[in-house]
């Protein structure tokens, strides 16, 4: 929630003529500016007023722990997505229209089908005594279950899973914008598949890479279902954290406090990716 | 501004508007709300013509935003025993009319001025048959990975049970438990902690232990009854069986308080608590409850068990809940 809120403020540009905006702007003010603003507030008068809040999401080393989880899980179920998502995507970027649209439904479809669902399914698949690890024992590949689940590996298949198409749908559009003849061009001046690949087709699709990158790991900092069921109490990631403040403890100005704190690092984030990618794309000419 | 917040929130929360004949019960979903519905609200409305809402699961923070906002939907909520203590404590909740609830026969450790007592359950010790060899008795075979390796499955969040289970394993006095001694409990804990896996829910804990991928667990009594009654080859031992209550209670500003009260009287009545026993394998907190139902599911209950039973402190938990949470999740987190 408050991750949309700053995405779309941010994409908003301000025109001369702020007229014909005027019920947008105030539906995106009521909506997402007051709600951030009363969170604000709340965090910093819940129970007294003052910064303990802060103080004590930051002086303690659990939530510091969790803090740094986060952005750790979020990180590398970022850069497992893009590799897993590039050839995905390069493949349906260059096959025919027809079969290309029958895959692309089923990369939806996945979208469609509930989050809880797919989690369990993860869990039955992945556990000790699961599909995976009985399959490999019978074939003789282990002796002894690999553990798949309640740890980093889990978490980070089961999200970089869910998170597949938001990889995939941009990087699409990037790639199929490229001129094929760019890299028929370069085979044949000599350049190898890889240099072709790292020279040409790379850079090019740097602004897709960077668009899908980033919101998967926008929608990452703020997972909850995946990582809570799929991971171990060492991966907690903060919005179970603030779920359980908020739901269970009742400790409304802490859970508002790191909500905050979420929101803000998070932005950072986004303004420092827009001046990297802004400034890639001059390079690359585009 | 504070005001302002909780508006919102129970603005957007403020999906189930009832009409004023009618009231909103919730719980925590699954087959204790059908539970409930089937014993107590559907005979309810039978019996009064008043129809019962169901909602849910239960949130404490929804709860408080209702309260705190005035603008309270809900009627009558099931909850935990010691969220009821200091929610009645933060002024959250309206006192029980015992004028319309008659109290003689609840029992008494389940029911205070604010809240009634739902059923109570026991944390039992449950295994999966084909992957342990031997019988674990009680909590200390929990904490034996010699004599009983494999994954034991704990219930993940701060709640009353994994710290005083620890505690008897260790050896403490089931007397002697209160105040908890969260240091001992923690270094015993230590000793088993890369065997652990948590649960969540209580679906999560029967799948860990009906697929053996937990070897035993602590469980909700009630579920292991489900896995028993789907034909899972699970043992139990009732030594030790720790018990706790869920209540209902009704929030402050309920709409339909009066009526609210009346239900809480149907519910608690010796018939509304047989059906639900009878229904969901947990037990009766009216203790008339128990002649009227057959012997074998009584068998079956923590009322049953009561040798060795012993009962979860709720006030202590109620003072301590933070206190007791922060250390949790630190450690949980280590």
């Amino acid at each position: 929630m408050s991750v949309e809120t700053e995405q779309s403020i941010a994409i908003t540009r301000l025109p001369a003529g702020l007229g014909g905006l005027l019920p947008a702007l105030t539906l995106i003010g009521l909506f997402f500016v007051v709600p951030v603003l009363a969170l604000l507030l709340r965090s910093v008068t819940d129970p007294a007023p003052g910064l303990q809040n802060y103080a004590a999401l930051l002086g303690d080393g659990t939530y510091a722990r969790v803090f740094f989880n986060t952005f750790l899980v979020a990180f590398v179920v970022t850069v497992v997505t893009v590799l897993v998502a590039f050839p995905v995507a390069w493949m349906l970027a260059i096959m025919p229209p027809a079969l290309a649209s029958i895959l692309f439904g089923i990369i939806i479809l996945s979208m469609w089908t509930n989050l809880l669902t797919r989690t369990y399914a993860w869990m039955v698949l992945l556990q000790r005594t699961g599909v995976i690890n009985r399959a490999l024992m019978a074939i003789g590949i282990i002796d002894q279950p690999l553990p798949l689940i309640n740890n980093l590996t889990g978490v980070t298949i089961g999200m970089v899973y869910i998170m597949l198409p938001f990889m995939i749908l941009p990087l699409v559009g990037t790639l199929r914008a490229i001129d094929p003849m760019t890299l028929r061009a370069a085979a044949l001046c000599g350049a190898s598949p890889l240099a072709a690949f790292r020279r040409i087709l790379l850079p090019l699709s740097l602004p897709g890479i960077a668009a899908g990158g980033l919101m998967v790991f926008v929608m990452s900092l703020g997972y909850f279902v995946t990582p809570a069921l799929l991971g171990g109490t060492s991966n907690m990631m903060l919005a179970e954290m603030i779920a359980q403040m908020i739901q269970s403890l009742l400790n409304w100005g802490l859970g508002s406090a790191a909500a905050f704190i979420l929101l803000v690092v998070t932005m950072a984030l986004y303004a420092l990716q827009l001046r990297l990618v802004g400034s890639k794309r001059a390079a690359g000419g585009a | 501004m504070k005001l302002i917040f909780a508006g919102i929130l129970a603005g957007l929360m403020a999906t189930t508007a009832a009409r004023a004949e009618d009231m909103v019960f919730t719980s925590w979903g699954g087959t204790t709300q059908e539970a409930q519905t089937k014993s107590w609200a559907e005979p309810f409305t039978a019996a009064s013509s008043v129809k019962v809402l169901q909602d849910g699961p239960t949130d404490y923070g929804k709860l408080k935003a209702m309260v705190d906002a005035k603008n309270v939907t809900w009627d009558v909520v099931d909850v935990e025993m010691d969220f009821a203590i200091k929610a009645a404590k933060d002024g959250l909740l309206e006192p029980i009319d015992f004028a319309v609830v008659p109290k003689d026969d609840l029992d008494p450790r389940f029911s205070n001025e604010h809240a009634i007592g739902s059923f109570y359950y026991s944390f039992v010790l449950a295994w999966n048959k084909g992957s342990v060899s031997g019988e674990p008795s009680n909590w200390a075979d929990m904490f034996d990975t010699k004599k009983f390796p494999g994954k034991r499955t704990f219930y993940k969040w701060s709640a009353p049970g994994v710290i005083e289970i620890a505690l008897l394993a260790d050896g403490v006095p089931a007397d002697k438990l209160y105040p908890l001694d969260l240091d001992r409990a923690f270094k015993k804990l230590d000793t088993i902690k890369s065997d652990i896996v948590w649960w969540s829910g209580g679906a999560e804990s029967q799948q860990l232990i009906a697929s053996g991928e937990a070897a035993f667990g602590q469980l909700w009594n009630g579920r292991v009854f489900a896995l028993e009654k789907d034909g899972a080859d699970v043992g139990v031992s009732w030594s030790q069986n720790l018990t706790a209550a869920d209540v209902l209670v009704v929030p402050k500003g309920a709409k339909n308080k009066d009526t609210a009260m009346k239900f809480l009287a149907a519910a608690s009545s010796a018939a509304g608590q047989a059906k639900f026993a009878e229904a969901s394998g947990y037990a009766p907190i009216n203790t008339k409850a128990k002649a009227e139902m057959p012997a074998d599911v009584v068998k079956g209950l923590p009322d049953a068990h009561v040798d060795g039973q012993i009962n979860l402190d709720m006030n202590y938990w109620a003072e301590h809940r933070d206190e007791i949470a922060t250390r949790w999740y630190a450690w949980q987190a280590k």
